[in-house]
């Protein structure tokens, strides 16, 4: 159904980070929001999708924010790496969605989403790493992968599942020994994106605990975060609740901490 | 959201937080309609898999479940949950359940008519005697030894040696029953257990499909235990008069044992025997006789006197199914499929050690059934995506070759309707050995397809 070669292939096409990304990067890592600003003036399309993406309603601001130096400002240096990042991962998404029932504004808010309340994590847990905060914007690229492999194969996929109660990620790794987050993991070091990104990402899946009791905690919040998020009707009606298993018993005793910080939004 | 048929259960599996609206978006219009369609024993959401719920969420489910049961009587409830949401359900609903709750699926399909479940001894507490007494009844007519408990402490106490039972049941509920037929398998031999009046109703409450399908997967012998049978009326005669003629096109034997004819009329035994049905006073009568069971044809099949043959319209379709066979099993191992040869004949294994089979039954337009035989390596290979690992666990394997042979059918069935031939498949039937495949397709000629998958010989055989 999908083959190594397949997969390889995939992983191949990936572009490497453009340059100005990559400058705007730089600058943000040594804290330099206006010049990181400045470069990521030049490129409209990352412009655009700054502005679009802080305007969203969960990130709650009144009047519309529109100007770079203003946006990075409001997002700070952790939060401006992390929405860069975010924009690189939807570099990787279709054109049109045949998998999933998605477009770029459901793909965007799913983003915003987990940004906005993985902050909100970070936050009560006191974590202020920039690193970490950017990981979250790693996780979709898990089901832009899942619709790039499997969207050829639709009926297959849909004629096994409705036989097996089997998830998109156990199907790739059972075929082939990989599963999506190790998809992921290839993207993130293509990208020359910090290591504990990939790292925090691969534990979310809940299967592959990291040997870090740090790293393995944000994983299950990140995991837990992801299902409240997919268990919304939107993204449920995209198809996207059971695209990966939910482990229950990997979040189970951080849920009533969870539930605290959600209820307060 | 659609349910996973395995063992004659619809499993939904819902991820995650499940409250009113995210309820709704998972049960679209058409995934109740699907639901009400199936033809299973039993519709079940299980909540492994749901970290939150609430009173809402659980009541579009409850919704689904009223619009099953107003067509299709059967049992429908909640699964696999932890003792916290088991709770919480009771506390939603504490006046009346009106569905059923089942601690696991394995507890579930003691309920169920499914093949592979048989003589389970299972050991049974519930706080409610009436709760007790309805699970220990329908356990013991679905032919499985129930140990019940009468205390809590009891209970425990017996729980402590756990491997003296196959089922440990707690913590679960028997809301509105199925008032489907009881069914067992013993042998090759299927069980109804009947009681009360029987009229018309018999029609809806006896599990057609189910009783067609074993016909289809090689049943022989039929045998309605019917010492709960107060009386019958003539509805009740005509069905079981066109039930031992469908029987008879099989040469199967229907069998009614402990039928007390005190209220009703003789000239109704005397029609029914004459449809072919045979009385006896006990069921040891038969099931202790195997010279008995042999004539019945519960131990073979192959005295089948009205063979059926292939016809030109199932042959045309041929391609259809040697390519969804193909198809499935390439994807499912990522390997690629030469076929060496077709022929008309009887099924021909060569080297039958060290093989298992699997069958599956196809009706509507066009029937017939085709049968997969594998060396226990490729059968091994392809169901390792079912699997998810290696394993030598015979049942196991078996389990997934009916996963496998099941999604073949789906491919056939979705293969035909592109050409505008509807088929409904039946449940897949596995054969630990060759032999026993052979007893059900004795004699029966049908066109044999040699294949090969990485160099492993595979056969396909399509019959009716």
């Amino acid at each position: 159904m999908i083959s190594k070669e397949k997969i390889e292939h995939y992983v191949e096409k990936i572009p490497p980070t453009p340059k100005a990304l990559k400058d705007t990067l730089t600058q943000l890592s040594v804290g330099e929001l206006t010049k990181a600003a400045k470069i990521a003036e030049s490129d409209l399309a990352l412009k655009s999708y700054l502005k679009n993406l802080v305007n969203k309603p969960i990130y709650g601001f009144r009047n519309e924010v529109s100007d770079i130096s203003q946006i990075f400002g409001i997002l700070g240096v952790s939060g401006s790496q992390q929405t860069v990042y975010n924009y690189m991962t939807t570099l990787l998404s279709p054109a049109k969605w045949l998998m999933f029932k998605l477009n770029s504004s459901s793909f965007h808010e799913l983003q915003a989403r987990l940004s906005k309340r993985w902050k909100d994590i970070l936050t009560h847990l006191d974590i202020n790493n920039k690193d970490i905060e950017s990981s979250i914007a790693l996780l979709p690229a898990s089901i832009i992968i899942a619709e790039a492999l499997f969207s050829e194969k639709i009926n297959d996929v849909n004629l096994l599942r409705s036989t097996k109660d089997m998830d998109l990620n156990t199907i790739l790794y059972r075929l082939n020994g990989i599963d999506l987050f190790d998809i992921c993991e290839e993207i993130a070091i293509k990208w020359e994106m910090p290591p504990e990104i990939a790292d925090i990402v691969q534990a979310s899946s809940g299967l592959k605990p990291s040997e870090s009791k740090e790293i393995n905690t944000l994983a299950k919040w990140m995991h837990l975060l992801l299902f409240y998020e997919l268990s919304q009707p939107v993204f449920i009606k995209a198809g996207l609740n059971d695209f990966i298993d939910f482990q229950v018993d990997f979040v189970a005793d951080i849920y009533e901490e969870f539930m605290t910080i959600m209820d307060k939004q | 959201m659609r349910a996973i048929v395995k063992h004659g259960i619809g499993v939904f599996t819902p991820q995650g937080f499940l409250d009113g609206n995210s309820a709704e978006s998972l049960l679209g219009i058409e995934d109740v309609e699907a639901a009400k369609n199936l033809k299973v024993d039993m519709v079940l959401v299980s909540l492994k898999r749901v970290v939150f719920f609430n009173k809402n969420g659980l009541d579009v489910f409850l919704k689904m479940f009223s619009k099953i049961r107003e067509v299709n009587p059967i049992l429908v409830g909640f699964s696999d949950y932890d003792t916290t949401k088991y709770n919480a359900i009771n506390k939603f609903y504490p006046d009346d359940l009106g569905f059923s709750l089942f601690k696991t699926q394995e507890i579930a399909e003691l309920f169920t008519s499914s093949f592979k479940n048989k003589h389970k001894t299972v050991l049974l507490y519930n706080e409610d005697k009436s709760q007790r007494s309805a699970m220990a009844i329908e356990l013991h007519d679905s032919g499985h030894n129930p140990i019940i408990t009468q205390s809590k402490e009891e209970f425990l106490k017996k729980k402590k040696s756990e491997s003296s039972y196959d089922v440990v049941l707690e913590e679960s509920y028997l809301g509105q029953m199925g008032q489907k037929v009881a069914t067992r398998v013993t042998g090759n031999a299927i069980i109804y257990t009947v009681s009360s009046f029987l009229d018309a109703e018999i029609g809806n409450t006896f599990n057609i499909a189910y009783h067609n399908n074993s016909l289809n997967v090689g049943f022989r012998l039929f045998i309605f235990d019917m010492f709960k049978v107060i009386s019958m009326n003539i509805h009740a005669i005509n069905f079981f008069s066109r039930l031992a003629s469908a029987a008879a096109e099989y040469n199967a034997t229907i069998c009614f044992v402990g039928l007390s004819f005190d209220k009703t009329p003789d000239s109704f035994k005397n029609t029914l025997e004459d449809s072919g049905i045979m009385f006896f006073d006990q069921m040891n009568e038969i099931l202790q006789d195997k010279e008995l069971l042999k004539e019945l044809g519960a131990s073979s099949a192959g005295n089948v006197k009205n063979k059926r043959v292939l016809n030109k319209v199932v042959v045309t379709e041929l391609p259809q199914f040697i390519d969804a066979t193909v198809a499935t099993i390439e994807m499912m191992t990522n390997s690629t499929a030469v076929k060496d040869a077709a022929k008309v004949h009887e099924i021909n294994v060569k080297d039958k050690g060290d093989k298992i089979a699997s069958s599956i039954g196809f009706y509507g337009d066009i029937d017939g059934m085709v049968i997969l035989v594998f060396p226990k390596n490729i059968a091994k290979k392809a169901c390792e995506l079912l699997i998810g690992e290696a394993t030598d666990d015979k049942e196991l394997i078996l389990d997934a070759l009916a996963e496998l042979v099941n999604i073949v059918g789906g491919k056939v069935k979705s293969l035909l309707f592109d050409q505008s031939i509807s088929v409904e498949i039946t449940l897949p039937r596995t054969y630990e050995n060759v032999d026993n495949l052979l007893e059900i397709t004795q004699n029966r000629k049908g066109v044999q397809v040699d294949l090969s998958f990485d160099n492993d010989k595979f056969l396909f055989f399509l019959t009716r």
